[in-house]
């Protein structure tokens, strides 16, 4: 695909789990527009864009047309290939990153976005990839209602764009989106260890004798 | 000490209870109880038991083509927010978004389906098996097990079935009838005690082959329930005490056989769909000509093989949401079993309900006739089991129950008004359980 060409001028996009980022996932070099604005206009996300993605014929938010739009703002033509990835093709996989992908779109509508990006590569890859990198951490939701997810959305968009919150050094952005990141991280494997305790647990009390030798029913299927 | 005074499985037993357990377990010619069990039901649970009964009562399945169950979106929200397996999927989509599940999900990782909020400490566990052969562990706790009866309830009532209550008064015998069968007594709290055994009809569980009928006619059960083939077994014991019903589950009741038990037992015979994934779903009643729902919160859906509703009327997988089972609440749960829906005034049906995936067999001429028409070719007969298979090469093999082989002949003239004269191999089924009543290996067989 080419959105996956663009990614050969970008940093490295691997991580080992979900959530983590490192400094080789972003840089922050150029001053962008302030956090507040940001975050004022994150909260202020209107309903349409929340709105379910359409896939297989369902859904109301046609995602790959925003795309399409935002792509042409910088004189570039998407190609339907380049499209494919915003159409979605599973259900539950895809339903919260073209949300995640929805919401970015209407970030960058911001006129300090429109007036500053004109990389189309760039743009791709950040509503693509990126957004995928977003996804696996939490819903769309969240990073609109809560107070931290919100702020590392606004940094994590600025960070992969190479840009930095207007009066911050470069250290202070690049510690505090990582900060951002760690305690998210964090709170999954948290999560997970829970989880995995919760699932052991239930094993084993399906496992019991008493539980095998169950209870009463007037009828056995 | 009185031995069956056992507060573990018997939480609420009163003395007249243990009188109850000790008759059905030391009568004389009582079987050999293989195993224990138990209401295990406490006084809160009773209670909350019949709070819930009192409310099903009140209740109808008020859903239907055009409106979607009031309870739906709530019950969707809480199960995306309480059940791991949802919840990793974040937010909530559309309902007609939500990707079904099947067995097959259950069997990877039953854990995943199970709500945070559900203490383990009571939880226990049905097992079952399917067709597929494959075992899987469904949780369940014991006021999950004990609502069972609040919908065999609902279901006798329709046919004008009030149950008795009190300790002098056996409620209900299951009838198995396999070489190896869970056996056990108990009594039911919310029928005032009344006894309950679980039995097996096979001669090596009982001292002599005549201690069963000696033992069901000193039990004298309201109500029998087991399968066509423990139920056939049953009918061919000379009792001389009669039920005031029997509740068939587990297998397709053909019409011939339930004419045929009806008129041995004088007693009207409830062919209940039920599954160990949800209880009893619906309960067929001959002049609407379906299965009618039961469950008020039970949502049922007609899929196609994508996954997507089907036109009303036409035929596709039974899809369950909802349930009383809070430890494994459904949602989009593909049953495995088709049918299509229809409406009634009394609320929706099942209509030519059929286990398992539908299958097509090739006739000679070269003609395509769908499982429906087996079904309807061989339904006056009295069947205790039988499966229809077409091997590759277009032959055709009927296998009965043993007990029903004595019909080979009349199932052979009936299967001639759809296959001609068409060599059909009979066998006997060898293997006391569940089969895959209609199987294919010709190619375009199988329709999924």
């Amino acid at each position: 695909m080419a959105s996956a060409q663009v990614l050969s001028h970008q940093p490295n996009l691997t991580r080992n789990n979900p959530g983590e980022l490192n400094d080789k996932d972003f840089s922050v070099n150029n001053i962008g527009p302030d956090l507040q604005h940001l975050l004022r206009r994150i909260s202020a996300t209107p309903a349409d864009f929340l709105d379910d993605p359409k896939m297989h014929g369902r859904g109301d938010l046609a995602v790959a047309a925003l795309v399409h739009d935002t792509l042409r703002q910088t004189g570039h033509q998407a190609t339907a290939e380049q499209l494919q990835r915003f159409t979605g093709s599973h259900a539950e996989k895809d339903h919260n990153r073209l949300r995640l992908v929805a919401l970015a779109i209407w970030v960058l509508n911001d006129d300090w976005f429109k007036s500053t990006l004109h990389d189309a590569d760039a743009l791709l890859s950040l509503l693509d990839l990126a957004m995928q990198q977003l996804a696996d951490v939490s819903t769309a939701t969240k990073y609109i209602n809560d107070s931290e997810r919100r702020e590392e959305f606004a940094r994590f968009l600025l960070a992969r764009l190479d840009y930095r919150p207007a009066g911050e050094s470069i250290t202070q952005a690049t510690d505090r989106l990582s900060a951002l990141s760690t305690t998210e991280r964090n709170r999954l494997l948290q999560e997970s260890r829970e989880a995995e305790a919760r699932a052991r647990a239930i094993r084993e009390a399906l496992a019991k004798q008493a539980a095998a030798e169950s209870a009463d029913k007037w009828t056995r299927e | 000490m009185n031995p069956y005074l056992d507060p573990e499985r018997y939480p609420t037993l009163s003395e007249d209870g243990a009188r109850m357990l000790k008759f059905l377990r030391e009568h004389p010619q009582a079987p050999i109880y293989r195993n224990s069990s138990g209401n295990k039901l406490t006084s809160e649970d009773l209670n909350l038991l019949a709070d819930y009964e009192r409310k099903l009562n009140n209740s109808r399945v008020d859903w239907n083509d055009r409106q979607l169950p009031h309870w739906l979106n709530t019950f969707v929200d809480n199960v995306y927010r309480d059940v791991p397996f949802y919840r990793s999927q974040g937010q909530v989509p559309q309902f007609s978004g939500i990707t079904p599940v099947t067995r097959a999900d259950f069997s990877r990782d039953i854990t995943a389906f199970v709500p945070d909020s559900v203490p383990l400490d009571r939880m226990i566990n049905f097992q079952t098996t399917g067709t597929s052969g494959n075992p899987l562990l469904l949780p369940s706790h014991p006021r999950i097990a004990a609502t069972y009866l609040c919908f065999h309830r609902r279901a006798l009532r329709r046919f004008g079935i009030e149950l008795s209550h009190g300790p002098d008064n056996v409620g209900v015998v299951l009838v198995g009838y396999q070489r190896r069968c869970f056996t056990y007594i108990s009594v039911t709290p919310q029928l005032g005690e009344s006894g309950l055994a679980k039995i097996n009809l096979h001669t090596d569980d009982w001292g002599k082959p005549s201690d069963r009928e000696a033992y069901l006619d000193a039990l004298n059960a309201e109500i029998y329930t087991g399968d066509p083939l423990s139920l056939s077994a049953l009918k061919n014991l000379p009792l001389s005490t009669r039920p005031k019903a029997l509740i068939s589950v587990g297998m397709m009741l053909s019409d011939g056989l339930r004419t045929e038990l009806e008129s041995h037992f004088n007693a009207p015979v409830l062919d209940i769909y039920s599954l160990n994934e949800s209880g009893p779903v619906a309960v067929f009643d001959q002049a609407l000509g379906g299965h009618l729902l039961l469950q008020p919160e039970l949502y049922v859906e007609i899929l196609d093989t994508e996954g997507k509703p089907v036109s009303p009327g036409q035929r596709g997988e039974i899809t369950l949401t909802g349930g009383f089972n809070f430890c494994l609440p459904l949602l989009r749960y593909r049953t495995g079993d088709f049918a299509s829906l229809a409406y009634s005034p009394e609320g929706p049906l099942l209509k030519g309900l059929s286990g398992r995936s539908p299958v097509r067999f090739r006739t000679q001429g070269g003609d395509w006739v769908n499982n429906i028409d087996i079904t309807h070719a061989l339904k006056s007969l009295p069947l205790a089991q039988f499966g229809l298979h077409q091997n590759a090469d277009g032959s055709l093999c009927l296998s009965l129950a043993p007990v029903s082989m004595h019909y080979a002949p009349a199932c052979l003239s009936a299967l001639a008004s759809v296959f001609g004269n068409q060599l059909i191999n009979v066998k006997s089924i060898e293997k006391e359980d569940k089969i895959m009543q209609y199987t294919s290996n010709l190619k375009g067989g199988t329709l999924q």
